[in-house]
């Protein structure tokens, strides 16, 4: 069926026609709509949708009401479905986060767990679920569609939080902007200096997220560790707004067209560290300080190397706080490791993002190994914001 | 009496006392979902046909415009220069009846000329008639 310019299959049709209840029509009404806006010919089934929008912090009562209103309609997730961060620590340990987002963030989640989202309350979809090359999805969350675009070949649009409900709920999209290999066109080649660790790759991205807005490639991308990629890109989204960074021999092939006439950008060291002194503060220990590292949520193999780092140290200086965000199921995985980690006096939180939360106690500094973390926390919340590695981070915040 | 061209994304009646705010607005952030006003300026969403250029920033805004609809507050339809996502799904979740004017600057430009517009949508022609006294003094 053509509905206005926008072609339906049968299933689809029936949806929007109201015979998978109410809430499944109005799913398929906000996607046809948008798909039309945005020009599609037709919707795409999605293997996976990945539920941003969700923290209590952001969305508050509005949001919450409507996720009510719809669940009560009797909606389900009809595809594989995860969920972004809250608001709130979900294991319960740090006692960095305010407790007054509890109630109502407790509620936005057994809502979305009655529609069938899994509850894993993480940044880092891809870890939880990898996708494969030339697969359609509908993910929200920045980072996390640039990972999939960029290092798994699969395609997303940046979708923003209802639509991930209703592609939840439909399992479909609208087909088009990155959903087709024509709008995945490298248009920029960009050679870097070296990349030592995950700070400098941050800044990296963040300078080219802040300067070029064409999809560009990176040169010798495939020499970083994992950690510096996924900090990269996630910085590029962050500061730009980047979903498809095309990594030099990672990106799989067939995945992505290169342009006839590309631009040729050279960045050197030097253009880093004069664009680190604009945006990143000196480290100090004037006041109370929060060294942050997790933005996005670590892997586990970054998280068991930074568990051992750790533990090669004594414990956290006075008037600091050492905080790791972690997916909600690494909480139960590792949790006899985290008990080590907790008797240094380092704070795990796990399902949470502290740029969607309150914290406690306002930071006078805050140490990230994340520019996405560095970029919103300052936007955000006007926090002053430093960037260094996660092994400088631990060696200047721990004693030893 | 000027009549203009528009598309219809959200169906439904448009018709009322004009409010115009042309700049691109982020719903999330500049309007108070539960008094529908925008924020710092004196402008009351409450029943009017809210024109607008665009909107811009955090997807959340389509909640607002949902959460607007719930306090009783909302505007009574959307006359929007540029529609995109975050627009179009508040539309369609508030209810609210959403529309495209094709050629904008002409609509911003003569409602500026008109003392307290009243804008009538007609279905059938697909347009939208604005009513009210044109100003003589120019002085601009």
């Amino acid at each position: 069926m053509w509905c206005n310019r926008l072609y339906l299959t049968r299933e689809e049709e029936a949806m929007y026609n109201g015979e998978y209840g109410e809430a499944t029509a109005l799913a398929m009404k906000i996607i046809v709509k948008v798909g039309e806006v945005m020009g599609a010919e037709k919707l795409v089934k999605v293997k996976h949708v990945h539920v941003s929008g969700v923290s209590y912090y952001n969305i508050r009562e509005p949001g919450l009401l409507f996720l009510k209103k719809i669940v009560e309609e009797g909606a389900i997730a009809r595809t594989y479905t995860t969920v972004n961060p809250s608001s709130i620590d979900l294991c319960g340990c740090s006692g960095l986060f305010s407790r007054e987002l509890v109630n109502g963030q407790y509620m936005i989640n057994r809502v979305l767990e009655k529609m069938g989202v899994k509850p894993v309350y993480t940044c880092v979809p891809y870890l939880v679920r990898t996708p494969s090359p030339g697969e359609h999805l509908a993910w929200g969350e920045s980072n996390a569609i640039a990972m999939a675009n960029s290092f798994y070949g699969a395609f997303t649009n940046r979708e923003g939080g209802p639509l991930t409900i209703a592609s939840a709920i439909t399992g479909r999209t609208y087909y088009s902007g990155l959903h087709l290999i024509d709008n995945r066109v490298v248009e920029a080649i960009i050679t870097p200096p070296k990349i030592v660790d995950e700070a400098l790759a941050s800044l990296l991205g963040l300078y080219i997220g802040e300067y070029i807005d064409v999809k560009p490639m990176i040169v010798d991308a495939w020499k970083w560790s994992f950690l510096s990629i996924k900090e990269f890109l996630a910085s590029t989204a962050a500061s730009g707004s980047h979903a498809l960074v095309v990594l030099d021999k990672i990106t799989p092939p067939n995945t992505y067209r290169v342009s006839s006439s590309l631009e040729k950008i050279s960045i050197d060291e030097k253009e880093l560290r004069l664009y680190k002194e604009r945006v990143s503060e000196a480290i100090d220990f004037k006041g109370y300080v929060l060294a942050y590292i997790g933005c996005p949520h670590t892997s586990y193999l970054e998280l068991k190397e930074l568990i051992d780092y750790i533990l090669s140290h004594k414990r956290v200086r006075d008037n600091v706080d050492l905080l790791i965000t972690i997916p909600l199921h690494y909480t139960s995985l590792l949790s006899d490791e985290i008990k080590y980690l907790v008797d240094k006096g380092v704070r795990v939180a796990g399902g949470v993002c502290p740029i969607v939360s309150l914290l406690n106690k306002k930071p006078d500094l805050v140490i990230t190994n994340s520019g996405k973390a560095l970029f919103y926390l300052r936007k955000l919340h006007g926090f002053r914001v430093a960037i260094a590695s996660a092994k400088d981070i631990v060696r200047e915040v721990m004693l030893n | 009496m000027r009549v203009f061209r528009v598309e219809e994304i959200v169906s439904g009646e448009c018709s009322g006392e004009a409010i115009v705010v042309d700049r691109k607005i982020s719903f999330y952030g500049e309007v108070d979902p539960e008094k529908g006003v925008v924020r710092g300026e004196d402008i009351v969403l409450k029943n009017k046909v809210l024109v607008l250029r665009g909107t811009r920033g955090s997807t959340v805004g389509s909640y607002i415009l949902y959460a607007l609809k719930y306090y009783g507050v909302a505007p009574k339809c959307i006359i929007a220069g540029e529609v995109e996502p975050i627009l179009v799904i508040g539309c369609i979740i508030a209810d609210i009846p959403l529309f495209k004017v094709l050629d904008y600057r002409s609509f911003i430009e003569y409602l500026r000329v008109v003392k307290n517009p009243y804008i009538s949508y007609s279905s059938s022609e697909k347009t939208v008639v604005v009513y009210g006294e044109e100003r003589i003094d120019d002085s601009n």
